[in-house]
C-alpha cells in the first residue's frame, strides 16, 4: 500500500468536482473485505516475527505490503481488543462508584414517589364513566396538586447529572414506575407546549400514537390493564435552562388531569431551591407539592472514581504524574466537569494502547488468560521489553536472572503498597481538606521520590522501632519536605486523641490484606493502646487534676507522633511512584504532550501560529533567509496576517493591500523601497510598469488572502458602515 | 513543591491572560492614536471583475512540494484515526489551510470497510434530513446482510426524530461496523446555527456512526457546550495544517476587490440554485423569465405569487416567502419599491448572465 499523497487525488477529476457542490454523497460503500479478515489474520500470525513489527513503509513489492498490512490490521485488532477490555472495566466501575454514591437519595426519592402516589390516588380515584371521557375530572374546584421532587444537583455543569438522572429513571424502572425523561430542549419557545405533550406521549407510549393524540390518549393508555396502579414520573433534569412560559402551561395541563394521569415530577435544579419560584408564576407554583433532594457534591463524586480507578487500580492501567497533572489542572482550574475528567482518562487510556506496543498485555492479564493466544510470541515481547528505556537501565542491576515476569508481579506488588500508603495518607488527609486529586498527583512524583529515600538512608539506624519521647518531631522527613503529605502529617500530629483513634482504625481496614503494612500497624495500635491503658491507670494515681490532663496531653501527644513516624515508614519504603518502575511502560501511560493535544484543541491559538510561523511547519528553504522580514516567496495568507499585525484592530483595506503588494513585487522591484508600509502613489506607479500583467493576479491573491483570513474568522468583512476596513478579530496568540 | 507549581502554572496562566488583554488595548489604542488611514478601497486600481476572477482561478500555488510531503506525512496518522474511531472518538481535525483532500483521502484508502457519506458543510444550504435518510439507509443495508428488517415505513416520511431514533437504536451484529459521517466544516455556513449542531451532536453519539470532521474558524469550539462537545462528539483533535488553498470552501465568498455584491457571477448563482429544492429552482426560472422579458422593471410579488400558483409550484403565501427568503440571503434576489408603492423584485444579474443561470440549472 503505497501512500498516495492526497493532493493528487485532489487534481480534481470531473466526479470528484461535482461532488464538492453536492450538500451530501456517499463516498463509498463498505467494501466486504471484512468478512474474510478473520482467517487472513490467523494466517498471518506465525509470520509474525519475519515481518518486521515497525509500521509500514511504503515497499513496492506487492506480497510484502499485503503481509504487513494484515500484520498491522491484526495488531490494530490488538489494540482495540485491550483497550475494549480495559475501558469497559474502567467505565463499570465508576459506574458502580457513582451509583453506590446516589444509592441513598435513590431510595429515598422511590419511597417519596410511592407516598405521593398513594396520596394522590386518594384524592379521588376515577369511575370508569369519567375515566373514559375525554376530558379531565375537576371533581372540586381546586385543581390536583403535582407531587415535585426538586433534585438539587449542587452542581452548575448539568453534563455531570445527566448520567445521573437517567440512571435515576433505569431505578425507579426497576422499581415498577413508568418512567418519562424530557430535557430542557423539549421546553423551548418554539416546540411549544405542543411539542412537549408529544415529546411526553413518546416517551411513555412509544412511537405508536397517531399526530391527533393528546392527554386523553395517554389517560386512557394508563387504563390498560398493564399500566394500570404503577406511578407515572417525569424527570426534567435541568430545570433552569426550560422556558418558562412553557413549563407553566405543561404543569397547569398535567395538574388538571392529576386524577386521570396521576404524574409525578422530578426536576433537576442546578442553583437553589429557589428556583422554581424565580421561573413559575404563582399560580404554576401553587399546583405544585415541593419535596427536596441533595445529590453529592462533583468534589464527592470525583474522589471516589479516583480512589476506584486510579488508586486502587481496578485494571492494570495507570497515569504517570506529569499526566495526572495535566488531568488535575484541567478539572480544577479549566472544565470541573467529572465527565471530562473521565474522558481524559479515556482518551489516555486510548493513546496507550495505541502508542505503546507491549500494552496489548493488559487485556491478558484482566481476562486472566496466560495462554499464548496473544499474538505477540515471547521473542516478540521480550524484543519489545529490551526497548523499554526502564529496562534498560536496571538491566545492569540484575541483568542475569530476573526474568521479564517477575519484574511485572513485582511491579504489581509495589503497586498495592503504593496504592494502600496513598489510602491511608487520603484517610488522614480527610481532617485537612486535602484533595484527593492533589495527594494523587503528589504521590505519583517522582522527583520527590529520591529526596524522601536519601533522608532515609542517612537516619538509617533510626528508623527501627519506634522512636524515643524527647525526639523532636524535626527528625522525620514527612513533616520537612512541603507539599500535601506534609500537610497531611502536621494535621496527624495535632489531631486530638479520639480523632486519632477513629484514623487508626480505619488505617486497619485499609492495609487488612496487606501484611506487611498490617504488622507495622499492629505494633503502632499496641503501642497506643500501652500507652493509654498506662496513662489511665496513672491518672486514677495521681491527685493533681493539673498534671493528669498534663501527662495525658503528652502521652497523646506521644501517640500522634508514633502515628507520624508509621506514615513517614510508609511514605518512605512504600510510596514508589511507578514511573520508577522498570517496565512501567506497559501500564503508565506518561505522554503528557500527545494527550493534550488530542485532548484540548486549541484553534484559536494554534491557526495563528500556522500562519505566522508557517515555515516550522512547510520547512522550505526559500522562506528562511533573512529571519522575520516577509518575503514574496511566503504563502500569500501568511504575509497578509503578519501584515495585519502591524494595524490596530481596524485594517484599511487600501493600505493593506499596498503593503501586500510591495512585498509580492520585491524582487521586481530589486528592492528598492525600504519601508514596506508607506505606500506612496509615486512608488505604486513605479511599480505598476514592472509589473503590470501581474496586477490582476495581485489582486486575485489578496482577494484570497481575505477570503482565507475569513474563513479562519481571523478578519471579519467591511460593515456597511466601514466599507475601507475589515475588523481584526483575534489579538495576540 | 507541587504548590509551587501550581503558582507558576497560574501565574503563566495569569500573564497569558493579561498578555491578551493588553494586546486587545494596545490594538484599541493603535487605532485611536495612529490617525485612522483615509484611504478608500476605491483608490485602488482594480481590474475588470471578469480578469479579477479569471486571476483567481490561475493563482500560482506556493510551496507545492513541501506541501505534499505534509500531506504525506500525515499518512503514517492515518492508523491511529482509524484506530480513534474503532474505539468510538470521533475525529476533528483543524489548522490552516484546506483539509478536505487529506480527509477524502484517509477515508478512501483507509476506512474502505466502513461506508463513508461525506457532507459539505462550506456549501450555503444543507437539506440535514436527506443526510439522515441516506445513512439510515446505508445502516439498514447492513442490518438487512444479517437479518430482514419488514414492515419499516419508508425512510423519507419519518420525521427527524424518528430517523435519529432509529440511527441510535438501530443494532448491527458486528460491533465494529460503522458508518463513518465526513463533515468538512462543520462549522460552515450551511450548518452554523444551534438546532444543526444538535442534530448532528445526537448523531454523532448513535452506536454505529463515527464523525470525522474539519473546523477551520477560530472560534468553532463555541458551538458546542459540554455535553456536545466531551459526550455526544467525543472528538479527538487532530492539529493538522496543510496549507492547501481554500478552492471550493471560499467559492462562496465574495471578492473583497470585486466592487458590490450586484455582480454575483453565473456559476456562484447557479451552484447556490442547485443546492435548492427543484420548487424554488422553478420559483426562480419564473422570476428570471419575467425579467428578461421585462428587463427594465421589477416582478410584483403578487404576480409571481400568481403565476407560481398557476403552475403548482406553491401553494400558499408562506412557502412563496420561505424561497423568497431563501434567495434573498444568497442574494440572488433584491427588493425594489417602486413609484406606486409597490414591492417589486429582480434578480441582480445582467440579463446575458441570467441566460446562462437558466442553462445551468435546467
Amino acid at each position: 500500500m503505497a501512500p498516495s499523497s492526497p493532493i493528487n487525488t485532489a487534481s480534481q477529476p470531473p466526479s470528484t468536482a461535482e461532488n464538492d457542490i453536492q450538500p451530501f454523497f456517499v463516498l463509498h460503500k463498505a467494501s466486504h473485505r471484512r468478512k474474510d479478515r478473520t482467517p487472513v489474520r490467523q494466517g498471518k500470525y506465525r509470520k509474525r516475527n519475519e515481518v518486521s513489527p515497525e509500521l509500514p513503509q511504503s515497499s513496492k513489492k506487492g506480497e510484502e505490503s499485503t503481509n504487513e498490512e494484515c500484520d498491522r490490521r491484526f495488531c490494530q485488532q490488538m489494540q482495540i481488543e485491550a483497550f475494549d477490555i480495559v475501558w469497559t472495566k474502567i467505565e463499570s466501575t465508576i459506574k458502580d462508584v457513582l451509583r453506590d454514591l446516589n444509592a441513598s437519595v435513590f431510595n429515598n426519592i422511590q419511597q417519596w414517589v410511592l407516598e405521593g402516589y398513594n396520596t394522590t390516588r386518594l384524592v379521588g380515584e376515577p369511575s370508569i364513566a369519567e375515566a373514559t371521557r375525554s376530558f379531565p375530572v375537576l371533581n372540586n374546584t381546586t385543581p390536583g396538586k403535582l407531587y415535585t421532587a426538586l433534585v438539587i444537583t449542587r452542581n452548575i455543569e448539568f453534563v455531570d447529572d445527566i448520567v445521573t438522572f437517567e440512571e435515576l429513571g433505569i431505578f425507579l424502572k426497576s422499581h415498577g414506575c413508568h418512567v418519562a425523561m424530557l430535557s430542557s430542549m423539549e421546553f423551548s419557545l418554539k416546540n411549544g407546549i405542543a411539542g412537549c405533550l408529544k415529546a411526553l406521549l413518546r416517551e411513555f407510549l412509544g412511537g405508536s400514537f397517531d399526530q391527533s393524540a393528546d392527554l386523553s390518549t395517554l389517560a386512557s393508555w394508563y387504563r390498560e390493564q398493564d399500566n394500570y396502579n404503577k406511578p407515572l414520573v417525569l424527570i426534567v433534569n435541568d430545570l433552569e435552562r426550560c422556558c418558562g412560559s412553557v413549563l407553566t402551561d405543561f404543569i397547569l395541563m398535567l395538574s388538571e388531569w392529576v386524577v386521570k394521569v396521576p404524574i409525578i415530577l422530578i426536576f433537576g435544579v442546578a442553583t437553589t431551591v429557589d428556583a422554581p419560584r424565580n421561573i413559575f408564576p404563582s399560580h404554576a407554583l401553587e399546583c405544585l407539592c415541593p419535596s427536596t433532594f441533595m445529590l453529592v457534591t462533583p468534589a464527592e463524586r470525583m474522589d471516589a472514581i479516583v480512589v476506584e480507578v486510579l488508586v486502587k487500580h481496578c485494571t492494570t492501567f495507570n497515569i504517570g504524574h506529569k499526566v495526572a497533572q495535566l488531568l488535575r489542572n484541567y478539572f480544577i482550574n479549566q472544565d470541573g466537569t467529572v465527565t471530562s475528567f473521565i474522558r481524559a482518562l479515556k482518551v489516555a487510556c486510548l493513546l496507550h494502547f495505541s502508542m505503546e506496543p507491549l500494552s496489548l498485555i493488559h487485556g491478558r492479564i484482566l481476562v486472566e488468560d496466560q495462554d499464548a493466544k496473544s499474538g505477540l510470541s515471547p521473542e516478540t515481547m521480550s524484543k519489545y521489553m529490551d526497548e523499554l528505556p526502564s529496562y534498560a537501565r536496571n538491566k545492569m542491576v540484575d541483568q542475569t536472572n530476573k526474568s521479564m515476569a517477575e519484574g511485572l508481579s513485582e511491579l504489581v506488588t509495589v503497586q498495592k503498597l503504593w496504592s494502600t500508603v496513598v489510602l491511608c495518607l487520603y484517610e488522614a488527609g480527610k481532617y485537612s481538606r486535602v484533595r484527593l486529586l492533589d495527594l494523587f498527583c503528589e504521590a505519583l512524583n517522582q522527583v520527590l521520590y529520591p529526596s524522601r529515600d536519601s533522608v532515609c538512608h542517612t537516619r538509617d539506624e533510626k528508623d527501627h522501632g519506634l522512636p524515643s519521647t524527647n525526639d523532636p518531631c524535626q527528625q522525620y522527613s514527612i513533616l520537612q519536605s512541603g507539599g500535601f503529605i506534609c500537610q497531611i502529617a502536621r494535621r496527624v500530629r495535632d489531631l486530638p486523641p479520639g480523632k486519632l483513634d477513629q484514623l487508626i482504625d480505619s488505617w486497619e481496614k485499609i492495609t487488612a490484606d496487606i501484611s506487611e503494612i498490617h504488622e507495622k500497624l499492629k505494633i503502632l495500635q499496641s503501642s497506643v493502646s500501652f500507652k493509654d491503658g498506662k496513662s489511665s491507670r496513672r491518672s486514677s494515681k495521681d491527685i493533681s487534676k493539673r498534671s493528669v490532663s498534663k501527662i495525658i496531653d503528652k502521652e497523646s501527644r506521644l501517640s500522634n507522633l508514633q502515628a507520624i513516624a508509621f506514615l513517614d515508614d510508609l511514605v518512605r519504603n512504600y510510596l514508589k511512584p511507578i514511573e520508577g518502575m522498570p517496565f512501567h511502560e506497559i501500564f503508565c501511560f506518561n505522554n503528557v504532550e500527545k494527550l493534550q493535544l488530542v485532548l484540548i484543541g486549541d484553534p484559536r491559538r494554534r491557526i495563528q501560529v500556522d500562519l505566522l510561523d508557517f515555515h516550522d511547519i512547510l520547512g522550505c528553504s526559500c522562506c528562511n533567509k533573512s529571519g522575520k522580514a516577509l518575503l514574496p516567496s511566503m504563502h500569500d495568507s501568511s504575509i497578509m496576517y503578519s501584515l495585519a499585525q502591524e494595524h490596530g484592530d481596524l485594517i484599511n483595506l487600501h493600505d493593506w493591500f499596498q503593503s501586500f503588494r510591495t512585498i509580492v513585487l520585491q524582487n521586481t522591484n530589486k528592492r528598492k523601497q525600504k519601508s514596506k508600509n508607506t505606500p506612496s502613489s509615486k512608488k505604486r506607479k513605479e511599480m505598476n510598469e514592472s509589473g503590470d500583467q501581474n496586477e490582476a493576479s495581485i489582486q486575485a491573491r489578496f482577494c484570497r488572502g481575505v477570503t482565507e483570513l475569513q474563513i479562519t474568522g481571523l478578519v471579519r468583512m467591511p460593515s456597511k458602515r466601514r466599507p475601507d476596513f475589515v475588523q481584526r478579530i483575534a489579538f495576540g496568540i | 513543591m507541587n504548590n509551587n507549581d501550581n503558582w507558576e502554572e497560574d501565574e503563566e496562566d495569569d500573564e497569558e491572560d493579561m498578555e491578551f488583554s493588553r494586546n486587545y488595548f494596545l490594538a484599541k489604542e493603535l487605532t485611536s492614536s495612529v490617525k485612522k488611514s483615509k484611504h478608500k478601497i476605491t483608490d485602488i486600481d482594480v481590474v475588470d471583475e471578469q480578469e479579477l476572477r479569471d486571476a483567481s482561478l490561475q493563482i500560482q500555488p506556493k510551496h507545492e512540494n513541501e506541501i505534499a510531503v505534509l500531506m504525506d506525512s500525515y499518512t503514517s496518522m492515518y492508523p491511529e484515526w482509524l484506530l480513534s474511531l474503532r474505539c468510538g472518538f470521533a475525529l476533528l481535525m483543524y489548522g490552516f489551510g484546506s483539509k478536505k483532500a487529506l480527509i477524502e483521502d484517509f477515508a478512501s484508502t483507509t476506512l474502505t470497510e466502513y461506508s463513508v457519506v461525506v457532507i459539505n458543510g462550506y456549501l450555503q444550504a444543507i437539506n440535514l434530513k436527506q443526510v439522515l435518510i441516506a445513512l439510515a439507509e446505508l445502516l439498514c443495508d447492513q442490518l438487512k446482510a444479517k437479518r430482514k428488517v419488514s414492515g419499516r415505513q419508508p425512510f423519507n416520511t419519518q420525521s427527524m426524530e424518528d430517523l435519529l431514533t432509529f440511527l441510535y437504536e438501530a443494532e448491527v451484529e458486528d460491533t465494529d461496523s460503522f458508518v463513518c459521517v465526513v463533515i468538512h466544516n462543520i462549522d460552515g455556513p450551511g450548518l452554523r446555527d444551534s438546532e444543526t449542531q444538535q442534530y448532528l451532536a445526537r448523531l454523532a453519539s448513535c452506536t454505529h456512526i463515527r464523525i470525522v470532521a474539519s473546523i477551520d474558524h477560530v472560534n468553532a469550539p463555541l458551538f458546542w457546550d459540554k455535553n456536545m462537545a466531551h459526550t455526544q462528539f467525543n472528538w479527538c483533535w487532530y492539529h493538522v495544517p496543510t496549507f492547501a488553498p481554500y478552492k471550493v470552501e471560499g467559492m462562496f465568498y465574495p471578492l473583497i476587490l470585486a466592487h458590490g455584491s450586484a455582480s454575483q457571477s453565473v456559476k456562484t448563482a447557479a451552484i447556490v440554485l442547485q443546492s435548492l429544492t427543484p420548487n424554488a429552482q422553478s420559483v426562480f426560472k419564473v422570476l428570471a423569465e419575467y425579467q428578461i422579458s421585462h428587463p427594465d422593471e421589477g416582478m410584483p410579488i403578487s404576480d409571481l405569487y400568481s403565476v407560481c400558483r398557476e403552475r403548482f409550484l406553491v401553494s400558499n403565501q408562506v412557502t412563496l416567502n420561505s424561497h423568497l427568503t431563501e434567495f434573498k440571503d444568497h442574494e440572488l434576489v433584491k427588493t425594489k419599491r417602486q413609484s406606486d408603492g409597490q414591492d417589486c423584485l429582480h434578480i441582480p444579474l445582467t440579463t446575458d448572465a441570467l441566460q446562462k443561470v437558466l442553462l445551468e440549472i435546467s
